[in-house]
């Protein structure tokens, strides 16, 4: 499990925590929108969200050297830009990010200003803590709504999403004030409330970014960087709702469209794929059917030589025999 | 009832027809496979790919559409794009991705031959215009610059003819398609010995030619059981998708042009006769022995329209892109001719006919305060149209001719016909057939059984429907305006070859 703990080097919240010492405004008071950080093991407010590495809403005013240095995250960072214009560098790229412009920080990606402090504004931060966040897996934790197969996708999405910012992604706004609200208040049903905003917030980003994919404009390079991941994935297994979301479409509209692009459902594109590299294994390399059968995304050498027969006549051994002009 | 089937192995698709023997579509299916761009240059596809989609389709067309209903195959012919590269080793296996006419990797060897005196005895021996889109000048880089897999390849094949090889094991290139490969020469049939040697490579190295009836071919046995197909059924290799698509509109002999507009865009004629341009600008590519489809193609054909509608087209959930171009040509269809006086420039592909310019790039001319957004969208509309009309316009120095017929699935617009009749000032007739290329190779295939004395009779068949006339005074308004766009392509040479050298720095 990863954990961000306050003060840590390579965490964000060491920033903030020595800016929070040089401010005056150690206490906030209970309207929203005003200057808030909360901590895990520091701040109360927390107590109840372990997954939770910290809140903020942070109101600048002044310029604080070294308040903002960049490093390395160990959560799920998202960050939204109220007031002001800050210049950042996120995962090695420089970025602009103005009002109402969200920025994403995946665990293992770093996030700072090469300046090194924060410029004068209004930004929030959350900090998530998720169970597990590798290559093709996300589980945000059991406080999470979010079913197992649709939180893999989100993190999917997440992971081959070369933008960490998304621009005018105003929804943050209400969610973070919201969220801000019912931690300081602790009113009855908090914990349901603010887990379901984190949710809420996750799920916003999710379709957010897969809407900056364009698809209505432009199915077909949607539809190629699909394949692409498709392409690097074949081993996995793949559902075309796992698929839909990330051309960032429903399901049924996206079948649809892939059928009146392609000529073939989403899963027979993909069977397409498969038999494609797997006949370019059996002709190119000496691996054992088993082998090319489980890189290709089959359940067994079985499913594979069914499969591969049905389309073919051939059974895999039949067919490396036959064309590679061992036989002729 | 017997039937006949095509299958059209095309840039981004392959596309399978079934016709009764009247010459009527009985079924139709596609199946796409993508391109890959590894270089911004780049245009690649995967063989394996390309050949499971067409065996796929195949299989799911005969199973579904036709073997249900006692349906008896008797011949399948094929077609496919042209200028394809795909090298494979001794035993047929790919080395590699093939490459497809829209690679431009070949740019440096297209310009030093283009230089050489030898380039103008090659484009008259071959037929093809020396461009990085012929195999010519990408098997010279392949020699150039991936000395390995040159060192591995058997044989450079194309990827029609790599399907074909893997459904049937034999390894042979059509005249036509071998034609369009710049290293055949289209006079004597056979493989030319100054090209083989600029490529860099002896006549081993390629497929034998056939032409285009060829059918001493069976199906793999294997396959016969997949398919359900008996092992006489015949196997016509057939020829290019240009070709094809000239054919079947019908387009033969004197008087006759054909226009297609897909993503990219063509004029052609057909005859007896080559066509002879100084300036190399025209290809002269082999339907069969002694008769020539000779025209220019355009990148930028339907390919620039539809950028337009994925930059200022109106989305919402509802609507995709072919509801986006929809609705844009009904906008434009309430713009006068002339779009007011706002002239398009479509070059944002480079062009090839008839500038033969890779640098060209596009320009809005001519806004004055009064244009309006639909002002642009009929503007780039008649700019990719001019465009067209170019080729055409000097193709008819070389031979003249007095009706149009056009297909494609831009062209297909009523829009874009009725444009196309002014611009030109011709009758102008859509091809009766939603696709030109599968009535091709039904033509092909029923004088290959001998229902046809010759391809001559047999594109004399093709029926054409709705004919839109021009209007004179829109002709005279276009004409016009087309002098300003003729003159703004050729006087911007040189500030085309400044931008284009700081967008490729």
């Amino acid at each position: 499990m990863l954990h961000c703990r306050p003060g840590e080097q390579g965490s964000l919240w060491a920033g903030l925590y020595i800016l929070l010492r040089h401010s005056a405004r150690g206490q906030y008071d209970k309207s929203t929108m005003s200057h808030l950080i909360l901590q895990q093991h520091v701040s109360p407010e927390l107590g109840a969200f372990p997954h939770l590495a910290g809140f903020a809403c942070r109101k600048i005013q002044q310029v604080h050297l070294n308040s903002f240095p960049v490093a390395v995250s160990g959560c799920l960072q998202v960050w939204y830009v109220q007031e002001g214009k800050f210049e950042w560098l996120i995962n090695q790229r420089q970025e602009m990010l103005y009002p109402g412009d969200a920025a994403i920080v995946l665990p293992g990606q770093s996030i700072g200003s090469e300046k090194g402090w924060l410029d004068v504004g209004t930004c929030w931060a959350l900090d998530v803590v998720p169970e597990i966040f590798e290559a093709g897996n996300f589980v945000p934790g059991p406080w999470s709504g979010l079913p197992p197969a649709e939180s893999r996708a989100i993190g999917r999405l997440f992971s081959m999403n070369p933008n960490p910012v998304l621009a005018r992604f105003t929804e943050a706004a209400h969610l973070f004030d919201e969220l801000q609200r019912e931690l300081v208040s602790r009113e009855i049903g908090y914990t349901v409330r603010v887990n379901h905003r984190i949710d809420d917030l996750l799920i916003g980003i999710a379709r957010q970014l897969s809407r900056q994919h364009q698809l209505q404009r432009d199915f077909p390079q949607t539809f190629l960087k699909l394949e692409r991941a498709l392409r690097t994935n074949l081993d996995q297994q793949w559902l075309v709702e796992e698929m839909a979301v990330l051309v960032g479409m429903g399901t049924t509209a996206f079948t649809e469209k892939v059928k009146a692009h392609t000529g073939f459902t989403p899963l027979h594109y993909l069977i397409n794929i498969r038999i494609a590299e797997a006949i370019r294994l059996l002709k190119n390399t000496s691996r054992s059917v088993t082998d090319i059968a489980l890189s290709t995304g089959f359940y067994s050498s079985q499913h594979f030589a069914t499969t591969f027969k049905k389309l073919t006549g051939y059974t895999p051994r039949q067919f490396r025999t036959n064309h590679t002009g061992l036989s002729e | 009832m017997e039937c006949y089937i095509t299958i059209d192995i095309g840039t981004s698709a392959v596309r399978i027809f079934a016709f009764d023997s009247n010459g009527k579509t009985m079924a139709f299916s596609k199946g796409a496979y993508p391109t890959f761009h590894s270089e911004p240059i780049y245009s690649e596809q995967d063989p394996e790919q390309v050949f499971i989609t067409v065996l796929f389709v195949l299989k799911n067309f005969l199973t579904e559409k036709i073997n249900p209903k006692k349906n008896k195959v008797v011949a399948i012919c094929f077609s496919g794009a042209m200028h394809s590269v795909l090298p494979v080793d001794r035993h047929g296996i790919p080395l590699g991705n093939a490459i497809t006419w829209a690679d431009n990797r070949g740019n440096k060897e297209a310009d030093q031959l283009k230089k050489m005196p030898l380039a103008k005895k090659i484009y008259e021996a071959t037929g093809t215009p020396i461009h990085p889109m012929s195999p010519l000048i990408k098997i010279a880089w392949i020699k150039r610059h991936d000395k390995e897999r040159y060192a591995r390849t058997d044989k450079f094949i194309a990827i029609k003819n790599y399907v074909i090889q893997q459904l049937t094991g034999a390894c042979v290139i059509d005249y036509s398609l071998a034609s369009a490969t710049g290293l055949f020469n289209i006079h004597l049939l056979q493989w030319d010995t100054d090209a083989l040697n600029f490529a860099g490579i002896t006549k081993e190295r390629l497929p034998e030619a056939v032409p285009v009836f060829f059918a001493d071919m069976q199906l793999r046995k294997e396959y016969q059981v997949s398919l359900g197909l008996p092992a006489k059924t015949k196997i016509i290799i057939g020829a290019s998708d240009g070709c094809m698509a000239t054919l079947g509109a019908g387009v033969w002999g004197e008087g006759k042009a054909t226009i297609t507009i897909e993503q990219s865009g063509a004029v052609r004629v057909a005859g007896k006769n080559i066509i002879r341009d100084s300036q190399q600008r025209f290809f002269n590519y082999l339907l069969t022995d002694g008769y020539y489809v000779s025209g220019g193609p355009t990148n930028n054909g339907g390919v620039i329209f539809e950028w337009f509608a994925k930059q200022f087209g109106i989305f919402n959930e509802a609507y995709g892109i072919e509801e986006s171009i929809d609705r844009l040509i009904s906008e434009a269809a309430r713009v006068p001719a002339g779009s007011d006086g706002l002239l398009f420039l479509p070059y944002l592909l480079g062009e090839r006919a008839p500038l033969w310019n890779a640098n060209a790039r596009g320009a809005y001319f001519g806004l004055n305060i009064k244009h309006g957004q639909p002002h642009f969208i009929r503007a780039t509309l008649e700019g990719i149209l001019y465009e067209i009309y170019s080729i055409g316009k000097i193709l008819e120095t070389h031979r003249p001719f007095s009706t149009l017929s056009v297909n494609g699935s831009f062209a297909a617009y009523p829009l874009w016909a009725q444009v196309i009749a002014d611009i030109f000032g011709k009758p102008v007739s859509v091809s009766s057939s939603s696709d030109s290329i599968g009535t091709g190779a039904l033509l092909l295939t029923q004088t290959a059984l001998g229902q046809f004395a010759n391809l001559e009779e047999a594109a004399k068949t093709v029926s054409l429907r709705e004919t839109y006339q021009p209007n004179k005074n829109d002709h005279q308004v276009y004409k016009r305006y087309y002098q300003i766009f003729e003159s703004l392509s050729h006087k911007l040479n040189d500030e085309f070859a400044s931008i284009a050298r700081l967008q490729n720095s």
